[in-house]
């Protein structure tokens, strides 16, 4: 092939642009003048058409075509809410990792609060206190409070029963003699310094 | 019903059957306060009775009866006025102070939230009147025994001019603002809160008492007193209804205590020997609350009932005898009575003394 020839000759990018209609209109029409009368041209194109055919059978073999997809829009759906799905179930797996570490720092924030609760309920309450909301409780639901027993107690300023929640305490002076006068019965002995009289108060529980 | 004369009678009324020998003359609540005790309400009460003896015949003690509606039917109080002297027609004092403590959410009760009634009076010819439901009238009677017997003795001690004898009796005119005594917890629980021992009881006898402690035992748990049971024995031929044991408590460091008595309900033919014995738990403190452990127990027969309805109560003699321990024996022969006539001689004397006995017997 001589320098002539050779020049007139298109190069192989642009017969593969004329292939995919990529050139202008005047470049087109002097290629197809060209490959009318340069059989060496036409086979190069040939086996160009024959290069892209062979990609685009086996690109139609592995994927759908646009067509085909936007055809097909309830598999398309049922693969778009599968997605969703799984989307949406994994992100609640998370949250319920997230939650489960919550409850339990919660609950371990309340057992204390009730454990100090308590502790301070026991070393500052006294146990009459106790009993006298144990016993309105039990007013509140309803039930009849229960006579978990009476109690006599002796201090230094009065005589006591305890009963139900409530207390009578009898009070007397420090210089009273305390006796018991009975197992369901207390006693506080004194002369009652306004009147002169021996006054005994007792206390009883049945 | 005589209601307190302020809008306070919501919380304390006073009520006598019509017929009552005794009727209240005025009846006023000095200052009564209320207070938050934790999530309790504390109400104090100090009421001012005047009563009057309607009877025909002199007045020697009364028993007033204590009911708080929220502690009914498990709790109730009285106070026991004893030696009296007061004659028909005269007019004379009671004192009540006391303290209530309930719930604020405590349901409302209907009338006053503490009633004070007459359980019993008894008069001078040992006669008596009320429903007695505290069974008073037993221990008011042995009272006015005591008060016969103790005023007789300090008579004759002031007949014989034996003073040094009658001021070591009332002991020198000097006030025991703080005496020695226990403190006390009785809880029908029976679960002691240690390991129990069992505790042979020592008895001791008056001579002439017409029953008689054999022997008993107990049951002890550190402070604690459970189920207590002595032998007794009627020594005389008369049938008797009922017992009254005294106790005295000895702590580790040997001190004695006059810890109480308690009643039996024990019909004794003659000669005949039974066992007293009483449930619950009886605990034992210092004044101050600190437990006190039981070293020993000591009982005796203190006073008996007859079926005949007459009293057996030990003489001065027969104290004198049961015991050589001057501090036991003072515990002993102390009848309140003899408190009162002691607080009569630290305010007015020897003189004061003969003339309130004088005016007495």
């Amino acid at each position: 092939m001589n320098a002539t020839v050779a020049a007139k000759h298109p190069t192989h990018r642009s017969l593969a642009l004329y292939l995919g209609r990529d050139v202008s209109w005047l470049a087109r029409t002097r290629i197809r003048a060209h490959l009318r009368g340069c059989p060496r041209c036409q086979q190069y194109v040939a086996s160009l058409e024959e290069a892209l055919g062979e990609l685009r059978r086996e690109a139609d073999a592995q994927t759908l075509t646009g067509f085909e997809a936007i055809a097909d829009w309830s598999r398309m759906e049922r693969e778009m809410m599968g997605n969703i799905a799984v989307g949406v179930a994994a992100a609640r797996c998370v949250d319920h990792v997230g939650r489960g570490r919550k409850v339990l720092n919660w609950t371990l924030a309340i057992a204390g609060l009730i454990l100090l609760f308590a502790a301070g309920w026991v070393t500052h309450i006294p146990r009459e206190q106790t009993q006298h909301i144990f016993a309105a409780v039990q007013q509140w639901s309803g039930r009849a409070p229960q006579f978990s027993g009476t109690v006599l107690r002796s201090s230094p300023d009065g005589v006591a029963v305890r009963a139900q929640g409530s207390t009578l305490t009898l009070m007397h002076p420090r210089s009273a003699v305390i006796s018991v006068s009975s197992t369901s019965g207390m006693e506080a002995r004194y002369v009652d310094s306004e009147t002169g009289q021996v006054t005994i108060a007792s206390v009883y529980a049945q | 019903m005589l209601p307190a004369d302020t809008d306070s009678s919501r919380w304390l009324d006073v009520e006598f059957p019509r017929d009552s020998p005794v009727l209240a003359v005025s009846f006023s609540l000095a200052p009564s306060t209320s207070r938050v005790r934790g999530a309790s309400i504390a109400l104090d009460l100090h009421a001012s009775l005047v009563l009057r003896n309607t009877s025909t015949r002199p007045l020697a003690g009364l028993t007033l009866r204590v009911d708080a509606q929220d502690l009914l039917p498990a709790g109730k109080g009285s106070f026991m006025v004893p030696s009296l002297d007061v004659q028909p027609g005269e007019v004379f004092p009671v004192r009540l102070d006391l303290q209530l403590t309930r719930p604020f959410n405590a349901a409302k009760t209907e009338g006053a939230m503490v009633q004070v009634s007459l359980d019993c009076a008894v008069f001078n010819d040992l006669s008596s009147y009320g429903p007695d439901r505290l069974k008073s009238r037993r221990t008011l009677l042995v009272y006015e025994l005591e008060a016969r017997r103790d005023r007789r003795y300090m008579a004759d001690l002031l007949k014989n001019q034996q003073y040094d004898q009658l001021r070591q009796e009332l002991n020198f005119g000097l006030q025991d603002v703080r005496p020695q005594q226990l403190g006390f917890e009785i809880t029908r629980d029976l679960r002691p809160t240690g390991r129990q021992l069992p505790i042979t009881v020592n008895t001791m006898a008056f001579p002439s008492a017409p029953v008689q402690a054999i022997g008993g035992e107990a049951q002890i748990s550190g402070n604690e007193l459970h189920t207590p049971r002595i032998e007794l024995r009627n020594m005389s031929r008369k049938p008797v209804r009922s017992v009254d044991m005294g106790w005295i408590v000895r702590d580790e460091r040997g001190r004695d205590f006059m810890a109480g008595s308690l009643p039996a309900a024990l019909p004794l033919a003659p000669v005949q020997t039974a066992m007293a014995s009483e449930s619950g738990t009886l605990r034992f403190s210092n004044a101050q609350g600190q437990p006190v452990a039981i070293g020993a127990l000591m009982a005796f027969v203190s006073n008996v009932e007859f079926l005949d309805g007459n009293l057996w109560i030990p003489t001065r003699a027969d104290i004198e005898e049961a015991t050589s321990d001057p501090v036991l024996r003072k515990a002993l022969s102390t009848s309140p009575e003899h408190e009162r006539l002691a607080e009569v001689f630290r305010r007015k004397g020897i003189r004061g003394l003969a003339e309130e006995l004088k005016r007495a017997n």
